[in-house]
């Protein structure tokens, strides 16, 4: 549905899918920091690389000189991915400094992406996060001089939110506040979380209580519908005929006469018949193995099983053939 | 190729010239309310019923008095399930399949917030549904069975004439109901013979070369069904409104064109099958959704792993070439289709689902160079997938548990 892609985004993408030169994709051989975000369940996903200039002193003047990615997913995940390792080789940053990209800086590098494509750059900012984080521990830059708070980045471990996307729940606080998300439906636009199933919206914990803790907002006492119920279905007394059996005796007793009478007549031709279901004097049944494409097949539902049935169960037994 | 190459006639056709010229006159001069006394109102009351026998006659309605002009489908198909269950409020049940069109599928979920039960049957792998569990399904309350006649997203056909004479052997006052958008204009099909058993049928004029905003559908005489559409006589009363009379008449026509060319269908199926050999065999890791069950000879449905489908569009619009995908992506929603859910497609390629759907316009030469673009656009985007190896052109090295390990 959504094409309102700005001409940045639909240049980016052929770009990349065409692999011009001065294109991103691929990886960087050895890189110096290495992240990923997103997933195949999810519909987008990104690995992304870096290499940088050493600085032989001092592992905090390090500079970006080579991004790459490889990136699964539409238009704007693929575009998002090539913005962000252009923004980093044209600033040629730190990757402390780097770490101040934020989406919203990919999204006005894209000259801005519709709405429900936001995550996408959400993507290419928390995989860019991942690598630095990589490169810190690869240089042994300790974690707290990137102004990162470590517990927070165990990959937000925690109790899950949003289980169609695997979305926890530290991880949703985070960028609730990160993002400055207001409402369920902003929530969804920038990381997808209650985008599927929805289930998590109001359930208890789910995304409406992370907001109002998040935000200050008293839970709302739940509004009972004052709509009045529909009356009860009245369940139609079932016009059955009197019989001498119940149905379930009367299910029994054609049981037996399948297996012990037509089964064995079927079975050692390679065929073989299956009770779909009996209703009144209805038997529903399929004929199986050889018997299943034969053409004779509705001779035999006749003549061996329609004829078996109404000798030694009723004569009122009818047989309809059910099609596999 | 400078022409757009259109391959998405299963979303609308393109309108047959000779139904624009059917219809203008009741745009320009004709524009008379055909409910008026003046003769000159009988031209397009007329035009309505002449327009009326051309779709009886496409779907082999008995009498033309069985057919009501509507909407479109998506009106059809809130008529046939809300005026059957106002028709028979004492059976409070509706059974419809996992993989129906959301003009019945979402209509079922709202009966459910009115108290009503559904029961929604699942399909297997290859979109085909179990009769036996339609059969376990019909309850003594069963009010309604809604089930398409052709899927729109897989074109997998459902042997709907079959379910319907199982529904009546278990229970006559049960109401059948398909929706056939997808089916007529494109496959033969009789209310008189192999529908014999179906009371309901809708259909839409846009899907085989019609207008836009007008579509039919079929009541059987005697079905308890009850109007939708109220505040009128027209219709006999059973779908109020004035009538939409160049709309209505472009339908007509379509029928008559559809009836024309029914030839049609053997050489699409050709082309479908020589699109489905042709990618299989130049791509790997693709599957055709729906291989294995009875088709519409116009569709094709591809799923290629480890792509997605919007890119998949956006990188055959640039090659001149217009389909569809059932990918989140494009639906504006974050999930796949939910039809490829219900046929259980693995989720490696659940979003690179991609639909061809032609019409009798289509040439073999636009279906040849869909099939020499299409390989290259899947390469291309597969090349910058973090889960293809483009060296080797195969999906990286224990794919599987790089999709555990590395990708929560």
């Amino acid at each position: 549905m959504p094409w309102d892609y700005s001409s940045k985004v639909m240049q980016l993408f052929r770009d990349a899918i065409a692999g011009k030169a001065g294109t991103h994709f691929g990886s960087v051989p050895e890189p110096d920091g290495e992240g990923r975000h997103g997933s195949l369940q999810c519909g987008d996903a990104m690995e992304f690389t870096f290499r940088v200039e050493r600085s032989p002193g001092n592992p905090r003047e390090d500079r970006i000189v080579q991004a790459r990615y490889q990136t699964f997913g539409c238009t704007s995940a693929i575009a998002s991915s090539e913005a962000l390792c252009r923004m980093l080789e044209e600033r040629k940053v730190t990757p402390i400094q780097a770490l101040s990209i934020r989406n919203a800086d990919i999204v006005d590098y894209l000259d801005g992406l519709p709405p429900q494509k936001l995550h996408c750059s959400v993507m290419g900012a928390e995989a860019l996060q991942a690598a630095v984080v990589d490169w810190a521990r690869r240089r042994e830059v300790p974690l707290a001089d990137l102004g990162i708070d470590p517990a927070q980045l165990e990959e937000d471990e925690g109790r899950v939110v949003c289980k169609c996307f695997n979305l926890t729940e530290p991880y949703v606080r985070r960028k609730v506040k990160e993002l400055n998300l207001r409402t369920i439906e902003e929530i969804t636009a920038a990381i997808k979380a209650g985008g599927a199933c929805t289930s998590c919206h109001h359930e208890p914990g789910g995304l409406q209580d992370i907001l109002n803790d998040a935000w200050g907002v008293q839970p709302q006492p739940v509004a009972i519908p004052s709509v009045p119920l529909p009356e009860p279905a009245q369940a139609p007394v079932a016009a059955s005929p009197r019989t001498a059996r119940t149905p379930y005796q009367m299910a029994k007793e054609v049981e037996r006469v399948v297996e012990k009478v037509i089964r064995p007549r079927l079975v050692p031709e390679g065929g073989d018949i299956e009770i779909i279901e009996i209703r009144d004097k209805k038997v529903f049944c399929r004929l199986l193995g050889v018997c299943a494409g034969c053409v004779g097949a509705h001779q035999t539902l006749n003549l061996v099983v329609e004829d078996a049935l109404r000798q030694q169960v009723d004569p009122e037994i009818e047989v309809i053939p059910v099609a596999g | 190729m400078s022409e757009p190459i259109y391959l998405d006639n299963n979303a609308t056709t393109r309108i047959a010239p000779e139904v624009l010229d059917a219809m203008l006159p009741f745009l320009k001069n004709q524009y008379y309310n055909p409910s008026s006394t003046y003769p000159a109102a009988a031209g397009p009351r007329d035009a309505i019923e002449r327009a009326r026998e051309s779709v009886a006659r496409l779907v082999g309605a008995g009498a033309r008095s069985e057919i009501l002009f509507t909407g479109g489908a998506t009106e059809g198909n809130n008529a046939c399930l809300w005026g059957t269950l106002r028709a028979n409020p004492d059976r409070r049940h509706v059974v419809t399949t996992a993989v129906e069109h959301p003009a019945v599928l979402e209509v079922a979920r709202d009966l459910q917030r009115y108290g009503y039960r559904v029961t929604i049957l699942p399909v297997d792998k290859a979109g085909r549904l179990d009769a036996a569990d339609l059969l376990k399904a019909l309850a003594p309350d069963t009010a309604i069975v809604s089930i398409m006649h052709a899927n729109n997203e897989t074109g997998v056909l459902f042997p709907v004439g079959e379910l319907a004479r199982l529904v009546k052997r278990v229970d006559p006052k049960i109401v059948f109901h398909t929706d056939a958008t997808q089916t007529v204009g494109k496959i033969p099909l009789s209310l008189a013979r192999d529908l014999s058993a179906v009371d309901l049928l809708t259909m839409s004029g846009h899907k085989l070369h019609g207008p836009k905003g007008v579509g039919a559908m079929f009541v059987r005489r005697g079905t308890r069904w009850r109007p939708f559409l109220i505040g009128g006589h027209q219709e006999r009363g059973r779908r109020a409104g004035t009538e939409n009379v160049a709309g209505i008449v472009g339908l007509g026509r379509a029928c008559e064109l559809a009836i024309e060319s029914r030839h049609e269908e053997e050489r699409l199926l050709q082309l479908r099958q020589w699109l489905e050999q042709s990618i299989q065999a130049k791509v790997p890791h693709v599957y055709v959704n729906g291989e294995g069950a009875e088709r519409l000879p116009n569709t094709s449905n591809f799923a290629f792993e480890f792509v997605e489908g919007e890119g998949i569009l956006m990188a055959l619009v640039d090659a001149g070439i217009m389909a569809s995908s059932g990918s989140a992506c494009t639906s504006g929603s974050l999930d796949p289709s939910h039809v490829l859910k219900a046929m259980d497609v693995p989720f490696t390629a659940a979003h690179g689902s991609l639909r061809i759907s032609m019409s009798r316009y289509t040439t073999g030469a636009e279906i040849d160079h869909l099939i020499q673009v299409l390989p290259g656009v899947i390469a291309s985007l597969r090349r910058i997938s973090p889960y293809w190896d483009h060296e080797k052109d195969a999906p990286r090295e224990n794919v599987d548990v790089f999709i555990q390990e590395k990708f929560r």
